[in-house]
C-alpha cells in the first residue's frame, strides 16, 4: 500500500506534461526517469497495482529469455510467489523523446531467488512510453541479457 | 427539425471520421509491417543503403548478446565481410499504431555464418517506428534469444 501511495505521489508531484504534438521537455525526460524507478520499486516490493499505474492494457512485455506476456501475465509474475526480486538496480538510462512517444535504453543488475534458487542477472531493456491523456505509460518492455 | 438535422450531420462526420482513422491506422499498420519485411530483405543483401533509409539517426539496437549499437555500428556490422547471413525470416508479427508511432513485435530466426562459423538465431524483437513527415523510421530495436 505505501508502495502504490509513493507511485501516486510521484504521478501527481512530477508535474503534467504538455498535449500530444507538444516539443518535448526536459520534464518529459525526468518525468519518464522517475516513472522507471518507481517501476523498479514496485517490483522489489511485488505491488502489482502500482504497476497497473505505469503500464498500458495493451503492454507486452519480453522478458530476458524470450517469455513474451501480455500485462495481466506481467502482474502476475511479478506478485508470484516463487520469485523474489531482492535488488534492481539501473545504471544510468537514457531517454529519447519523440513527441508522444519516448524510448528508454539502461542496463539493470537483478539479485534475488526464484523457487528457492538465488540469481544474479546483468540485463539491457527498452522500454517504450507513450503519453495517453498526459499521462505516460509503457507499451513494451523487452530485456536481453548482457553476455559479453 | 434543425436540431435532428444539425444531430444527423455531426452523427455523419463523426462516424466518417472514425472510420477514416481507422484506415490510416490500417495503412500505417500495413506500411511498418513492410518495411519490416524489406530490413530482411536489406540485410540477407547486406544492403546499409536501404537500411539507411529506414533507420532513424537516433537509432539504438540491442542485439541478442546484449551488444548495444548505433546506427553507424549497425551498418557496420550489416557490412561486415566476416559475416554472411543466408536467411533472416519473420515467423510473426504484432503492430500497434499510435497515431505517428507504432511499436512491432514479432519473432523472427536467422541463419548464416559468422568468421566462418555457422549460426542459427531464433529470437524475439520489439520495434519502435516514428513517422517524420510522412516516412516511417526505426528508432529503438532489441533482439532476445528464445531460451525456453
Amino acid at each position: 500500500m505505501k508502495k502504490l501511495f509513493s507511485v501516486l505521489l510521484l504521478l501527481l508531484i512530477v508535474p503534467r506534461t504538455h498535449a500530444q504534438g507538444a516539443v518535448p521537455t526536459q520534464a518529459d525526460e525526468s518525468r519518464i526517469l522517475t516513472l522507471e524507478l518507481a517501476w523498479n520499486q514496485a517490483v522489489q516490493g511485488k505491488d502489482a497495482k502500482a504497476l497497473e499505474i505505469l503500464i498500458a492494457p495493451e503492454m507486452v512485455y519480453v522478458e530476458y529469455d524470450g517469455t513474451l506476456m501480455n500485462r495481466s501475465e506481467y502482474l502476475a509474475s511479478v506478485a508470484a510467489r516463487s520469485v523474489h526480486a531482492e535488488q534492481i538496480l539501473c545504471e544510468p538510462m537514457t531517454v529519447r523523446v519523440y513527441g508522444p512517444i519516448a524510448v528508454v535504453n539502461g542496463v539493470y543488475r537483478e539479485t534475488g531467488a526464484k523457487s528457492g534458487k538465488p540469481y544474479s542477472h546483468r540485463e539491457r531493456f527498452t522500454d517504450t512510453w507513450v503519453r495517453r491523456e498526459g499521462r505516460w505509460l509503457c507499451v513494451a518492455s523487452q530485456s536481453t541479457l548482457i553476455a559479453r | 427539425m434543425r436540431k435532428t438535422i444539425a444531430v444527423t450531420v455531426l452523427m455523419l462526420t463523426a462516424s466518417w471520421f472514425a472510420i477514416a482513422q481507422g484506415e490510416e491506422q490500417s495503412s500505417n499498420q500495413s506500411k511498418v509491417i513492410a518495411l519490416e519485411n524489406a530490413w530482411n530483405q536489406a540485410e540477407e543483401r547486406k544492403d546499409a543503403k536501404a537500411l539507411d533509409t529506414i533507420l532513424d539517426n537516433s537509432l539504438v539496437y540491442t542485439d541478442y548478446d546484449g551488444t548495444m549499437m548505433t546506427k553507424a555500428d549497425f551498418l557496420a556490422n550489416v557490412k561486415a565481410p566476416s559475416r554472411h547471413p543466408e536467411q533472416q525470416v519473420t515467423e510473426s508479427m504484432n503492430a500497434h499504431v499510435y497515431g505517428d508511432s507504432a511499436v512491432v513485435t514479432g519473432v523472427y530466426r536467422v541463419k548464416g555464418t559468422e568468421n566462418g562459423k555457422p549460426y542459427l538465431r531464433r529470437g524475439r524483437f520489439t520495434d519502435t517506428w516514428i513517422s517524420r513527415g510522412g516516412v516511417w523510421v526505426c528508432v529503438a530495436s532489441q533482439y532476445t534469444l528464445i531460451t525456453k
